[in-house]
């Protein structure tokens, strides 16, 4: 807040919503999918909320050839088809009034002049004020030559800000070089490298639940949890994207991210307040008390042919544009641990896969088993632990089994839910990640964005994997899509006298 | 049977019947919504409702008032039910319409008491002028953590906010009225440093929102601010020292407006400074 806003006595109790200052954000990569799903419709359910600013433009930046005017044609499609608010004119124009298209390659220095030629020509126009938000939406390969042409055309007035997708390199010393090259230009505080888990509203509320409410933080340790699960699956295949799953694999597609950051935000202390750093330096101590798991408590699998919903489809090495005899994992299950006073012992259960039985990301906390249960001779199905599971997708919300007295004579206890939905009491519509991400980052509120310093532990672990992985042969296919995946990620839990949570 | 039970049973039976069309309900509740709601503003405040469960999920009580019927409680009870888009789920939320006859009117509480939902926030929206004086007004008072007045619904805003601030010390209370002018002053403060020696603000307005935008600038400028008003529906135009404010567009809907109030938590000190800034002898 500026001063001259502190000093404004009548913005006291006006609600302000957190509106960005005046800014264009520039999309590189604007021809492609995310653009088309993601982050138009994003921009639009923004504007629809009047949460973007009054001096506002977006500029796309890519590599094919097309008028502004074809360019907002499709973005206007691209809304009408998924965004989640019904699509009203006003709002569109409001967003189409500022929008512009350069085509160009991002290595070519006469395009990049144009890029800057239109942003100046938006400052004048829009009054946005030489504040830029640039979001690299570009494969790997085209990631170093769009940094520098932005970095070397940063605008001498008003910030400069870039958000940065997935994947950030393919191992630690590849994102060693691109914070390197990153840090050539930009502050580290001017650097969003986004992971889009961490804007979904139930991986917040896993905050929310463990620092709002007083009675899970005094349990949330090795005395009173037995273990943690944490599932990301995914019943879809790789969707066309073999170029760049065929390098990545389901560790670094997911286990190095989406993964990680959710078992840190699980396990770390209670951060002293919600600032950025705050919450990030909570994460990485996480991430830096894990020790590197051995070569048993890691599974890798690779989907054979076989049945999803119903639906018969091929396995991964037919799916097009995958080598054959292809070696890439596409599932991957792991014991992991985290050595500090609070977890000491206890296993956090892992997993992520492709087509999977079904679409699921759940942490499930599993407590540990009543002492001394007086009905155990007479239970129903058995006494089950205590599980916390928190759905971060679908099914938002959070549901607690607890052991519950079978009504008529005896004492037959069995297992019943209560369950927390989000659609239910909050039926305000959850918004999208890619929303409250790109908001957060016009604000320059980078605390659900990952610091270069979680990245590298994030790339520790998983070139330590990947290491030991390096001295083995699997033998791939192992599960049939529409399971849950290979045997062998049974027998790591059933070794410890556990199992996955039933599905 | 007394009427709680009564009102007990008549759920229950509602939500076996509902249980029987093969989507599992979820009975989620995040407060007790009174409305305190004299026959007159029945409807209107149905109208309101029908737009307000979907976001609040609550349990309803009606209040309606009737000190010239027959003496006694009537109970009506119905099950709003909304599925879960995707979910095969849907959320029910119970609605209790009570009349109140004869002396009932004024001892609203002990038939309300029983009927909240424990833990959670009791909000009540009083429709039309309270009698300020009144028992139930009393009661309610002391039952509700906010009350959601609209005083656009008063006959004369100006001598009612005199009564409403004696109120204040006791239940957080909020004003529809308020809420609908935030998007006029969020415009206003835009208008900072220059509107901090306003003199003259003119609206096209109702009474009670002008009076509380011209009470809301006194208070946090700390200035006198004299008012001239012409009367409209909404606040259609604003006036700085003879400069028109630029419009800020829409306003909410009636449901919208309310449902803000219902996310409203604790007193609100710059209402009521407003409010106090309104009062005629502050004018």
């Amino acid at each position: 807040m500026s001063a001259k806003e502190t000093a404004n006595p009548l913005l006291e109790g006006l609600q302000l919503r957190r509106r960005p200052e005046a800014c264009a954000v520039v999309i590189f990569g604007a021809s492609g999918d995310l653009t088309k799903r993601k982050l138009i419709p994003a921009l639009y359910a923004l504007a629809y909320r009047k949460l973007l600013p009054e001096r506002f433009a977006i500029v796309g930046v890519a590599r094919s050839e097309q008028s502004s005017a074809q360019f907002a044609a499709a973005m206007k499609k691209a809304v009408r088809e998924h965004a989640r608010d019904p699509f009203r004119q006003d709002v569109w124009d409001t967003l189409a009034a500022g929008m512009r298209y350069v085509g160009t390659s991002f290595d070519d220095a006469e395009g990049e002049d144009r890029v800057g030629e239109a942003l100046e020509e938006i400052d004048a126009q829009r009054g946005t004020g030489g504040n830029r938000l640039y979001y690299l939406a570009v494969p790997p390969q085209a990631f170093t030559a769009a940094v520098a042409e932005i970095g070397e055309r940063r605008a001498r007035e008003g910030w400069v800000r870039l958000i940065v997708e997935k994947p950030f390199g393919h191992d630690l010393a590849s994102a060693l070089e691109l914070n390197e090259l990153l840090h050539r230009w930009f502050r580290e505080d001017e650097i969003f490298r986004i992971d889009h888990y961490l804007g979904k509203e139930t991986v917040q509320n896993m905050l929310a639940l463990r620092f709002a409410n007083g009675i899970f933080e005094p349990i949330w340790n090795r005395q009173f949890i037995d273990h943690v699960q944490i599932t990301v699956a995914e019943s879809m295949g790789i969707e066309g994207r073999a170029g760049f799953y065929e390098s990545a694999g389901a560790i670094r597609d997911i286990f190095q991210n989406h993964l990680l950051q959710l078992l840190a935000l699980t396990a770390m202390e209670p951060p002293i307040d919600f600032t950025a750093d705050s919450v990030r330096n909570e994460k990485v101590k996480v991430l830096k008390s894990m020790h590197t798991p051995g070569p048993k408590s890691v599974v890798r699998g690779q989907y054979g042919a076989g049945f999803v919903e119903g639906i018969e489809v091929p396995a991964y090495r037919e799916e097009k544009d995958v080598d054959p005899g292809s070696l890439t994992e596409t599932y991957i299950a792991a014991k992991l641990y985290v050595d500090n006073w609070r977890w000491a012992d206890t296993p956090f259960y892992v997993r992520a896969g492709k087509r999977l039985a079904r679409r699921e990301t759940t942490i499930a906390i599993q407590f540990q088993r009543a002492p001394h249960p007086p009905f155990e001779a007479i239970a129903g199905d058995g006494l089950r632990p205590n599980v916390l599971l928190i759905h971060v997708q679908p099914d938002e919300g959070v549901s607690l089994a607890i052991g519950a007295k079978v009504p008529g004579a005896g004492m037959t206890i069995r297992t019943v839910h209560m369950d927390f939905l989000y659609g239910g009491a909050f039926r305000t519509g959850l918004p999208e990640a890619y929303e409250r991400l790109i908001l957060d980052a016009m604000l320059g509120d980078a605390t659900l964005f990952t610091r270069e310093d979680e990245v590298e532990e994030q790339w520790k672990l998983v070139d330590a994997i990947n290491g030991a992985w390096q001295r083995d042969r699997p033998s791939f296919p192992n599960y049939a899509s529409g399971t849950w995946g290979p045997g062998a990620a049974d027998e790591l839990i059933h070794r410890d006298n556990r199992s996955w949570r039933r599905h | 049977m007394g009427i709680v039970s009564d009102i007990e049973r008549q759920l229950g039976r509602l939500r076996a019947r509902e249980a029987q069309d093969g989507m599992p309900e979820l009975r989620t509740s995040t407060m007790t919504h009174l409305v305190w709601c004299p026959p007159e503003w029945r409807a209107k405040a149905r109208a309101t409702l029908a737009g307000l469960l979907e976001r609040h999920p609550a349990r309803t009580i009606f209040l309606i008032p009737d000190p010239a019927g027959e003496p006694g409680i009537r109970a009506r009870v119905e099950l709003k039910d909304f599925e879960l888009q995707g979910l095969s789920r849907e959320v029910l939320s119970e609605v209790i319409e009570l009349r109140l006859g004869g002396s009932a009117t004024s001892h609203p509480a002990s038939v309300v008491l029983p009927l909240l939902v424990s833990d959670l926030p009791v909000f009540c929206r009083w429709r039309g002028e309270p009698g300020w004086t009144s028992p139930e007004l009393a009661e309610i008072a002391g039952v509700t953590d906010r009350l959601v007045v609209d005083s656009s619904e008063w006959r004369d805003p100006g001598s009612g906010y005199g009564r409403l601030v004696e109120l204040f010390g006791r239940v957080a209370v909020s004003d529809i009225a308020f809420s609908r002018t935030l998007p006029w002053r969020r415009r206003l403060a835009e208008l900072w440093p220059r509107i901090g020696s306003i003199e003259r603000l003119r609206v096209e307005g109702p009474r009670a929102d002008a009076e509380l935008i011209a009470g809301w600038l006194r208070s946090r400028l700390k200035r006198e601010v004299a008012l001239t008003r012409r009367n409209a529906a909404a606040v259609t135009a604003i006036w700085v020292d003879g400069e028109t404010v630029r419009s800020p567009g829409d306003g909410l809907s009636a449901s919208e407006l309310l449902s803000g109030e219902l996310d409203q938590f604790g007193r609100d000190p710059v209402y009521e400074a407003a409010v106090r800034a309104a009062l005629p002898t502050a004018g």
